[in-house]
């Protein structure tokens, strides 16, 4: 045991150990058994979790040469993994997932597998247009709902805006934005602005809006405000004061932002054609159902040397911004 | 002239900052505020820039009733009221130049604040500046490059531009080792006799007030306990705005 550990857990009461142990070890043992009733499985897995529950307790005394002593309390790392395994168990039987039909249908996967790995190269005419329209797609999307973020989230954070209730509005608005998956934004957007790639890059811009805004305003919470401060101090407005004082320390920050959403948002993209919003997806979508699974690792292909290409652009980027 | 009419402030959470204080100022002085730590030093100071607001009485500065301004007159206001912080309070990413440019931002239209377009004779006003704190050959450097002490010449340079009436500081030495805050204390006192600006002073090292100060105002839990010239004051006053405790000094 680590001398850090052992630290640790000495620092805590015995009575905080015992009932932290017998609570881990309730739970697991809740888990093996409810999960599939008393089998000869779900015994064996609480009894071992019993075993580990008496070995988190069970303490040894240390004497040193000199004749002192000191208690190593016991490790629970073991109860811990015990307690995990339970959980495992406990929620595979409850979504009903069966090994044996992994083990059955299994083999199915590297068939397909296979013949992705071999793709059909005469397709690629047909990947080009998909393909662009997706990069453009995510880069569009990307810089608008950058863009659009950025004045948000100074409305949101409260060093800024000193009017409690606009912040909480404004984030419970973001917040609203973010709880919705991309592809259900994607399939209203279809809806309202028809199949195509339109849809597609209103379904990425109100994505990247969600999730820059709120990654903005968590940074400039955290800023240093002397020099807002100051620039109040002599007669600047708000936005003077921000503008100068808070764009210097946040715009790098900012800029990192937006590269990351834009590395998130090329794979987002790809898989919005599913919904009809347009690009590779579409593409995807109808080479699976043809079960055409060469031409399907063409698409495929393009695409991961597309995100390759944007994500080490954009790293290099980010590592020369911070 | 600043003119305090029993003047009160209440926070509100109901801590007395200031209690009836009356003081009259005039153009040119050069007052060190001294008092032990959460004796109301920086609340007596930020309420001459409305960077807090007073519950109770009258604050008048050349004129002006300080309370009834709001929005445009008050930033005007301001605009001739330098602030100085203990932390310098600057852009630390920016260079110093672009930093003693920041105090012109209050004045330029809205596009130019969002291009950061300083003109060229901007940029020969804010060099000048920084040439009177004698620092022009930092002009280009990040300020997160500078000492303490030049750090705090740049906010200096800053206020300047800013072609200030008075300068409010507060606690400006405070972070300095005793040489440099000896130099920054010379420098405000060349300002105050040189351009006649009325620089008020928040210290928290007596032997530094008494060095370069012309007046001294000793607060106490809120209260003026003393106000006069700096020859007249005695060991039994600052006994009494100190509360027995040791008078800190900067040494040196
Ligand atoms: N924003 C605030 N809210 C409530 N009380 C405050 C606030 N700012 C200062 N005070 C209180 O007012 C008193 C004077 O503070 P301050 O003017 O900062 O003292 P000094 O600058 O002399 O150290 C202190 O008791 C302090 O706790
Ligand atoms: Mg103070």
């Amino acid at each position: 045991m680590s001398e850090n550990k052992r630290k640790d857990a000495a620092g805590k009461s015995l009575a905080a150990r015992l009932t932290g142990v017998i609570l881990m070890a309730a739970i697991g043992i809740f888990c093996a058994l409810a999960s599939q009733g008393v089998t000869p499985f779900s015994i064996v897995l609480a009894a071992l979790t019993v075993c580990a529950a008496l070995h988190a307790l069970r303490t040894r005394t240390m004497k040193l040469q000199n004749g002192k002593s000191i208690v190593q309390p016991g490790n629970s790392s073991l109860l811990i993994g015990m307690l995990m395994a339970d959980i495992v168990v406990a929620s595979a039987v409850l979504t009903g997932f069966d090994f044996s039909i992994l083990v059955r249908r299994g083999h199915q996967f590297f068939v397909i597998l296979e013949q992705i790995f071999q793709p059909d190269f005469n397709y690629f005419p047909k990947v080009v247009d998909p393909l662009l329209d997706t990069i453009k797609m995510s880069i569009l999307g990307s810089v608008i709902g950058a863009t659009l973020a950025l004045p948000v989230s100074v409305i949101a954070s409260t060093n800024i805006n000193r009017s409690g209730v606009v912040v909480w509005a404004q984030r419970i608005v973001l917040m609203v934005i973010r709880t919705l998956p991309t592809l259900v934004i994607a399939k209203f957007a279809a809806l309202i602005f028809g199949l195509g790639t339109f849809a597609g890059t209103m379904a990425i811009i109100v994505f990247t809006f969600g999730v820059v805004s709120k990654m903005m305003y968590e940074s400039i919470e955290t800023i240093d405000m002397g020099a807002f401060e100051a620039m109040e101090s002599f007669g600047a407005s708000k936005f003077q004061s921000f503008w100068s004082a808070c764009m210097p320390q946040i715009l790098p920050t900012y800029l990192s932002y937006c590269l990351y959403a834009l590395e998130m948002n090329i794979r987002a993209a790809a898989i919005l054609g599913y919904v009809g919003a347009g690009g590779l997806g579409l593409l995807m979508d109808e080479r699976i159902g043809w079960r055409d699974y060469r031409g399907l690792g063409m698409v495929l292909l393009a695409l991961f040397v597309v995100v390759l290409i944007i994500e080490q652009t954009s790293q290099y980027l980010r590592k020369k911004l911070s | 002239m600043i003119e305090f009419k029993h003047v009160d402030k209440v926070y509100p959470n109901g801590t007395k900052g200031l209690s009836d204080i009356n003081l009259t100022i005039d153009q040119g002085e050069f007052v060190a505020i001294i008092g032990l730590s959460g004796a109301g030093k920086s609340t007596l100071i930020r309420t001459i820039n409305r960077m807090i607001d007073v519950t109770g009485g009258q604050l008048t500065v050349d004129g002006t009733d300080v309370m009834s301004l709001s929005g445009k007159a008050m930033r005007r206001y301001r605009r001739k009221i330098g602030m100085i912080f203990q932390s310098y309070n600057l852009v630390t990413r920016a260079t110093a130049i672009k930093n003693v440019l920041s105090s012109m931002v209050p004045d330029m239209p809205f596009w130019k604040v969002l291009l950061g377009a300083f003109s060229a004779e901007q940029k020969l006003k804010a060099l000048e500046a920084l040439d009177k704190v004698g620092i022009l050959d930092k002009a280009y450097i990040r300020c997160d490059q500078l000492s303490g002490g030049q750090q705090q010449r740049v906010s200096l340079a800053r206020t300047l531009n800013q072609d200030p009436t008075i300068i409010l500081a507060d606690e400006p030495v405070a972070a300095l080792d005793p040489v440099t805050a000896h130099q920054v204390m010379a420098d405000f006192k060349r300002i105050n006799q040189e351009m006649n600006i009325t620089v008020l002073i928040n210290i928290h090292h007596v032997d530094l007030a008494l060095a370069y100060c012309t007046r001294v105002i000793g607060i106490r839990a809120g209260k003026i306990v003393y106000d006069g010239p700096t020859e007249t004051v005695t060991q039994e006053i600052l006994d009494e705005i100190y509360g027995g405790a040791t008078v800190p000094t900067a040494g040196t």
